[in-house]
């Protein structure tokens, strides 16, 4: 976890993961995350843990505005408080039960999200998003790779100490031939160690 | 029909679930693989040479390969599953034969105790896995929710499922492939769709 700067913007899923029903599932810096888009179409960025048991929310479903536990069907709404559990139905759930939530940008058909993230989010040209690509190298060398790549407006995300997920704006939007240009960059870093 | 049936391989699981989304009857009788390898007994190589389950079984006809019997069933059942006009049917179920040799390997030997190169069974995985990733993205792009291009799902969507969903018994994960989360939630609140151990079944108590 330490890898993650606080005060910065990452973005850690494009707007089209996040389909009906779905929790998706990522990590920022060592964090686990459940990312999830409500009925009202407001987009959640939470740890992927459920407060009961810790069982991954990102086991879960969306039903509605609430995301459901896959352990127990608990149920929690867009401010991350408890709204349900099935168990006591006749219970006013406590305040306190609640799913720890981060903050949230969207912009450049990208969800964003860090540790406390100051000022606006980096401003993407415009294009089309391409396919996110995992490459089991640190942000810092992916990061500096990128840097020559054309046709291309990449942001990282540091999934953990040794891996990176780029993510990219194709802005001639060309998605295939970034993802292979991606998919060549990761073969090339992953193979140079 | 009867299914001769081992809970935890993920080729009888196949058959099972298939059976399931068409509405097939199965009675099912299970053989005790593990530990008891009754699958090497005498009675169940004279039903079978090959040792391998599922063996299904109605009247004088037996099917022994997993794949026919999900041909087989559809064929009866709704040949929507079953588009063999196109070839790239072959291809998937071809890539689900790939995946129990690399995944389903890997996670006979981490968890049962099977002999094998575990690391390499699942190098091998990740490549396929990385590849139907990849594909199952374009798709969804293109519109296609399905591993086929159909748009009713297929039995090469089953073939794959079984071993993909449970991919983090084999140490493999799909933390970094969304597309393959996606397409395995579709699969799990279809019409009709049962679990195994190890995958989630959709929620039962409220409608969706």
């Amino acid at each position: 976890m330490t890898n993650l700067a606080t005060g910065v913007w990452y973005a850690i899923a494009a707007d089209h993961d996040l389909v009906d029903g779905h929790v998706y599932r990522t990590v920022l810096g060592g964090h686990e995350l459940a990312v999830w888009r409500a009925q009202s179409g407001t987009v959640q960025v939470w740890d992927d843990r459920c407060p009961h048991r810790g069982v991954r929310f990102s086991l879960g479903e969306v039903v509605g505005d609430d995301l459901r536990c896959q352990y127990h069907a608990w149920r929690f709404g867009p401010t991350g408080a408890c709204t349900f559990i099935p168990a006591q139905p006749q219970m006013k759930v406590p305040g306190t039960i609640r799913a720890r939530t981060w903050p949230v940008a969207q912009s450049g058909g990208l969800v964003w999200t860090g540790i406390d993230p100051a000022g606006p989010v980096p401003d993407l040209p415009p294009g089309t998003v391409a396919r996110a690509i995992p490459i089991a190298r640190p942000a810092a060398e992916v990061a500096a790779a990128l840097v020559a790549l054309e046709g291309l407006a990449p942001v990282v995300q540091p999934l953990d100490a040794g891996t990176t997920m780029v993510r990219a704006i194709a802005t001639d939007g060309d998605v295939p031939r970034a993802d292979r240009v991606l998919v060549a960059l990761r073969r090339r870093l992953e193979s140079a160690v | 029909m009867i299914l001769y049936d081992a809970h935890h391989l993920p080729e009888c699981y196949a058959v099972r679930l298939f059976a399931a989304l068409v509405g097939a009857p199965l009675t099912l009788v299970p053989v005790d693989v593990y530990p008891g390898h009754e699958h090497r007994s005498d009675d169940f190589l004279a039903r079978n040479p090959l040792g391998t389950l599922p063996v299904l079984v109605d009247g004088d006809t037996v099917w022994t390969d997993w794949q026919e019997m999900l041909a087989a069933l559809a064929l009866r059942h709704d040949a929507a599953w079953f588009p063999a006009h196109d070839p790239a049917l072959i291809g998937w179920l071809g890539m689900a034969r790939d995946l129990a040799a690399s995944l389903g390997l890997a996670r006979l030997i981490d968890t049962f105790g099977a002999p094998g190169d575990a690391a390499a069974a699942r190098a091998h995985a990740d490549v396929l896995l990385d590849e139907i990733e990849r594909r199952r993205w374009f798709g969804e792009r293109a519109g296609k929710v399905w591993v086929m291009p159909q748009a009713h799902p297929t039995i090469a969507d089953v073939a794959v499922f079984v071993f993909i969903a449970l991919c983090e018994d084999a140490g493999l994960s799909l933390r970094d492939r969304p597309a393959l989360r996606r397409w395995i939630d579709r699969v799990r609140f279809a019409p009709g769709f049962i679990a195994m151990s190890g995958v989630f079944p959709p929620m039962a108590n409220v409608t969706r």
